[in-house]
């Protein structure tokens, strides 16, 4: 930048900015609530990441090897021995509940002291009371909390702590505190001596993993069983992170959409300025500016709101994320995986990935007005009397644009199915937004063209028409807005009612038996067998299904495998239908099912084999077919109880599926069972209208973050409303004085003003309405099943639908509230001057 | 209230054993391990020499320290009774340099342990194993050092302290079983910086067992082993309290050359210190030579180190133990131990 353009641009852009300082501090505002969204939703994202992370790392420590899957504990002395292994320790993990601190949780790692010492990644014994190998040994049920734990609870060495295991009550003393390392922050971490961990969770002869160092990491072959898998602990983070990367992408393209809408208002907020600035920019041209310098004078004006927009959002986003980091959270751990998101990790490259989209999309928003002003030519600039609104003609361009980005938008849901990436799906999902408004310019004519008697409001209607330059990027904003809300909405009510037809079909027991801290830390505990057979003697009882689920390796990863007895009454909805067949294959050799997002994920389908490592060795079971099933992304295979007893010789349940001969005897036999079993809530007990409604608690926590989504755009759009009314009214300045000079009265103004505030109310409503249920479809067909492998049948809120209208036409009168009343207190001698 | 009998009757079985007066020692079957003690040692300390003339000192000792006593409740494998460590030391008396080293293990797969056939004590490689002819193998290793010993007891073993037990405070418990075999001829191999050597010498082996002897009051303790040229043996101990004196309940022991031991009451001998060495490791000082008397034997001997740096630091349990000569009336040569300097020792 020269130094005489600099001038300019401090006279010109920084001056008018100092007079206009509602508008500039409303565009920066809209900016900086884009910026601030995505920065949270980012930061939400990438401690959760951290957080898992960290999980492994405190784990497996420095290990660069780590053996897991179901480890047989005699296994850890010939593993200890191998050549070239310099550190070998054990290690056995499991989760309790806390019921005296409700929601809390420990994940308890069992070490061995006498061999972590070169994976160890906390201190154990800070505080008070310092390390003692002969008290770690001794105590049963002693355990090292985190300080931060001991904290938050006010616990301290000493302190008892009653847990949950396996709906077993069990005493754990604390008998350190521990002390991670800087880099390793987990709070619900604690460690307890390994004997007492397999005692604790009554694991005696098995192991979670062995941590190992090994001097060549990536070659290492080491003789192990079937069943279990040897991978640098790394690769472990990395498949979780793999495992939510659709859920993160899925909230940060929704966090990007509230930008996109205030992109239409900086463009608005910059061609105002344009058109009010034409005879400056005349003087300027004939004064020697060239066209370039014209144009910076523009984008840096755009800089200028981008620059405070992402300064405001990075200072709103930070807090902004502290909102939003626990319902990430809950979401990530009741759909994929434990976590608890103690710490917030803000990266530089956030912020800057943050302000670089401010300040990109500022500019790129400005990009064409600051090319008009460029291209002013300085003669007609300084004539008097001739305005913008010749541009008009543009309209029609404007509609070829928006059915090619209609047919691209096809184009790109059709690749995103077929051949991925499934990022296709937000392109397409986009390219529908913005072909929609594209035809913003075309509903401003049409309804703009209606003449109607009342003077007033035809005077409305020709200034709605006649500012298409300055109403169609509100409208256009507006509707995005809108069409966010409505899509999102759309897809969320026919999930919602996919779920509940799928759940009445699926969920036909009439009582449901779980562990208690499986609600809290996912399924882990098991039922114990004399609560089993309890429910099976009871008079009121038909039969009793059993459910279990855990993770086998499969191709180099893990996935889940589900154990059910009874699938038969699950009454499973196959893909393709043929329950009959499927089932009686299922039930009676070595066959599985598996999900459909199992399906897409591994692309396997029916009649395909699946190589399951069984503690047996490799055995091959046929997908006897494929089920819908909407519990989680990841998929999940599913074996028949005698087939997996047969292979695995393991027959611990976690949760059960009760049917009775009459769903009224419910509540009854529940009764029972807690007084007999459950006297301190060690299971959750829930009858079939109880479990659907958690499932349905469940279900919306997951979508709670995209109401905040929603709401932000909607706000964003009600900026641009006023916003844009306040532009107009600038512009037509004269013509308002004019009008009041020939007898128009205050009242009229205002009315002219609501009015035309009405119609951008009503062209949104149409087109976001269009937009909307557009949108809808390919978040439903497309995103949906290319990231998740979902089938939802399409359903529409029509009450929600048909009252958009009604909710938008009154926000935008309420944007039009200051503007119509500074209209109508226009001075009709200073507006007049130029006539 | 069943589970409260039940727990009670675990509590009764589930507590250590105190080492009270009339323990019948037998042989061999006392060199095996006492489960029911909380900590019980075996230690060999010894001077050897080599074909090229050089003197070496070398100790090697295993502990075990009871975690939870015998017929407490867990069946996981990983549930540790004891903690099983050991130490070797080796004293290159020509060079002047002390070496030593700390072995630590869960021994949840029998790698470390105490008293399987042959065995009465093991860490990985490092073992002590009964021979036929009423010896002992003894083998350490480790950073190029190592030893792989046979001794041969050349007199029986000396029991010490009275009616059985070895007394360390005031009260009924506060003592030990302690016996020793106070001479034993040994002979092998012993490596500096993986060049091995034939050695031969004298060592000393000492077999204690005890549940909670010291009492809070108490820090520590000097100990002396003495192999006097002429064919007789002194073990002496002072029990060390916090206010810097010296418990009654200290004694010794002198071994005539038949090899019967003669019980010397904390009034028979005194012990002074006349030189100090500061650690420059520990920051600990210790008194490094000594005057020995016991009027009873007419004994009057004088104790100094030939390498002054023989601490064993080892964090929480630092002490000294190394090489010492014996001059005076008469002459000889032995091993002093002295605990509690750098930190008090606890839970013993």
């Amino acid at each position: 930048m020269t130094s005489q353009l600099f001038v300019l641009f401090r006279r010109q852009v920084l001056r008018d900015a100092m007079r206009h300082k509602v508008l500039a501090a409303l565009n920066i505002l809209s900016v900086g609530l884009g910026v601030g969204l995505y920065l949270a939703i980012q930061i939400a994202n990438h401690s959760a990441n951290r957080a898992l992370a960290a999980g492994v790392d405190v784990v497996a420590g420095k290990a660069n090897l780590e053996v897991r899957g179901d480890i047989p504990e005699a296994l850890f002395p010939s593993l200890a021995g191998l050549p070239g292994v310099s550190g070998c320790t054990p290690v056995v993990e499991g989760v309790v509940t806390l019921p005296d601190y409700p929601g809390e949780y420990l994940r308890i790692l069992g070490v061995d002291m006498f061999t972590n010492e070169p994976f160890r990644t906390f201190d154990i014994g800070s505080g008070e009371r310092p390390f003692e190998l002969e008290r770690w040994l001794a105590q049963p049920g002693g355990v090292a909390v985190s300080v931060e734990f001991a904290r938050k609870h006010g616990l301290k060495a000493g302190d008892r702590l009653r847990a949950l295991v396996n709906s077993r009550r069990k005493d754990l003393e604390i008998n350190f505190l521990l002390d991670p390392e800087a880099a390793v922050t987990m709070d619900h971490v604690a460690a307890m001596d390994i004997g007492w961990a397999q005692e604790l969770f009554g694991v005696q002869g098995k192991l979670s993993s062995v941590q190992m160092i090994v001097s060549n990491p990536q070659e290492a072959k080491l003789p192990l069983p079937p069943g279990l898998t040897a991978a640098p602990p790394a690769q472990r983070s990395f498949q979780v992170q793999k495992m939510l990367s659709a859920f993160e992408l899925n909230l940060t393209a929704l966090s990007l959409v509230s930008l996109f809408v205030g992109m239409f208002l900086i463009h608005n907020t910059v061609s105002a300025s344009v058109a009010r600035r034409r005879v400056e920019i005349g003087i300027l041209r004939s004064l020697g500016a060239s066209r370039n310098e014209v144009r910076l004078l523009f984008l840096g004006e755009a800089f200028l709101f981008g620059a405070g927009g992402s300064i405001v959002g990075i200072a709103g986003g930070v807090l902004l994320s502290n909102l939003l980091v626990g319902s990430v959270a809950k979401t990530i751990s009741s759909l994929y995986v434990l976590v608890s998101i103690d710490r917030f990790f803000v990266s530089p490259a956030h912020l800057l990935a943050a302000a670089g989209f401010g300040l990109a999309a500022s500019l790129a928003a400005a990009w064409h007005p600051a090319n008009e002003a460029a291209a002013t030519d300085p003669v007609r600039a300084l004539s008097m009397g001739i305005r913008m609104e010749e541009k008009a003609a543009r309209v029609n361009l404007w509609v070829v644009a928006g059915f090619l980005s209609l047919a691209l938008a096809c184009a790109a849901s059709w690749l995103a199915l077929k051949t991925g990436p499934p990022l296709l799906g937000f392109v397409a999902a986009f390219l529908v937004l913005f072909g929609f408004v594209c035809f913003s310019p075309l509903l401003i004519r049409m309804l703009g063209g209606a003449a109607p008697k009342e003077v007033v409001l035809r005077l409305a209607a020709e200034n709605f028409r006649r500012s298409i330059h300055r109403n169609s990027p509100t409208v256009a904003a507006l509707s995005a807005a809108i069409a966010l809300v409505i899509g999102v909405s759309i897809m969320i009510f026919s999930f919602r009612n996919t779920v509940d037809v799928w759940m009445n079909r699926g969920f036909a027991a009439d009582l449901f038996v779980t562990p208690a801290s499986n609600e809290t830390i996912g399924l882990e505990a098991f039922v114990p067998p004399e609560a089993i057979s309890f429910l099976e003697k009871q008079p009121e009882t038909l039969a009793v299904d059993t459910f279990r689920e855990l993770r086998v390796p499969l191709g180099g990863e893990t996935a889940p495998l589900g154990v059910v007895k009874g699938a038969d009454r699950r009454n499973l909805p196959f893909v393709g239908g043929g329950r009959k067949a499927k089932m009686a294959k299922f039930f009676g050799g070595d066959y599985v099912v598996v999900t459909e997002s199992f399906a897409r994920r591994w692309r396997k389908g029916e009649g395909d084999r699946l190589s399951l490592a069984t503690p047996g060795g490799p055995k091959e079971f046929e997908i006897a077919g494929v089920y819908y099933d909407y519990t989680r992304d990841e998929g999940l295979i599913m074996i028949d109880r005698k087939a997996f007893e047969r292979y695995w010789k393991d027959a611990r349940v976690q949760s059960l599926a009760l049917y009775l001969r009459d769903r009224g005897m419910a509540e009854g036999l529940a009764e029972r069972f807690r007084r007999r079993f459950s006297a301190q809530g060690e299971f959750a007990v829930y009858s079939n209208r109880a479990l659907k409604q958690r499932a349905f608690q469940v279900f919306d926590q997951t979508f709670a973050v995209t109401y905040v989504l929603r709401a932000i755009a909607v706000i964003v759009a009600a900026l641009g409303i006023f916003l844009s009314l306040t532009t107009v009214i600038t512009e037509r300045e004269r013509e308002i004085g004019v009008f009041r000079a020939v007898g128009g009265s205050r009242r009229q103004v205002g009315g002219m003003i609501f009015a035309e505030a009405g119609f951008i109310g009503v062209a949104a409503s149409v087109l976001g309405l269009a937009a909307g249920c557009s949108l809808a479809l390919v978040l439903t067909f497309v995103v949906n099943k290319a990231f998740f492998g979902w089938t939802i049948s399409l359903q529409f809120p029509w009450p929600l639908l048909a009252a958009t209208p009604f909710w938008i036409v009154p926000a935008s009168l309420l944007a039009a509230w200051v503007p119509a009343l500074r209209a109508s207190r226009i001075p009709i001698a200073a507006a007049v001057r130029a006539e | 209230m069943m589970s409260r009998a039940a727990s009670l009757f675990v509590l009764l079985l589930a507590s250590w054993r105190l080492a009270l007066p009339g323990w019948h020692y037998r042989f061999p079957e006392d060199h095996g391990v006492h489960r029911a003690f909380k900590t019980e040692w075996w230690y060999f300390t010894g001077r050897l020499r080599a074909g090229s003339g050089k003197t070496y000192g070398y100790q090697a000792t295993f502990f075990r320290e009871g975690v939870r006593p015998p017929g407490s409740p867990g069946t996981s494998r990983f549930l540790a009774d004891d903690i099983k460590f050991a130490h070797f030391a080796v004293t290159d008396v020509d060079a002047g340099r002390f070496f030593f080293l700390q072995k630590t293990s869960r021994g949840a797969f029998g790698e470390a342990g105490f008293g399987d056939s042959g065995r009465l004590a093991w860490i990985e490689g490092w073992s002590l194993a009964e021979t036929r002819d009423g010896g002992f193998a003894l083998k350490a290793d480790g950073e190029g050092k190592a030893v792989d010993l046979l001794l041969k007891p050349e007199k029986g073993f000396v029991i010490h302290g009275a009616n059985g037990v070895s007394q360390k405070a005031e009260g009924a418990g506060h003592a030990s079983c302690y016996y020793s075999s106070t001479r034993l001829g040994t002979t092998g191999r012993l490596s500096i910086n993986g060049k091995s050597e034939a050695v031969a010498g004298e060592s000393w082996f000492d077999h204690e067992w005890a549940t909670n002897s010291l009492t809070p009051a108490q820090i520590g303790w000097n100990w002396f082993s003495i192999q006097l040229d002429d064919g007789t043996e002194l073990m002496l101990y002072q029990m060390r309290t916090r206010n810097g004196g010296i418990d009654p309940n200290s004694s010794g022991t002198f071994v005539l050359k038949n090899g019967s031991g003669e019980y010397l009451a904390r009034d028979a001998y005194s012990l002074t210190p006349t030189a100090f060495w500061k650690s420059g490791r520990t920051g600990a000082t210790y008194p490094i030579a000594w005057k020995v008397s016991v009027p009873s034997l007419g004994l009057e001997l004088e104790t100094s180190t030939p390498v002054k740096e023989q601490e064993l630091a080892l964090g929480s349990i630092t002490y000294w133990e190394g090489l010492i000569e014996v001059r005076g009336k008469r002459t000889g040569h032995g091993y002093m131990e002295l605990t509690g300097y750098a930190k008090p020792l606890g839970g013993m």
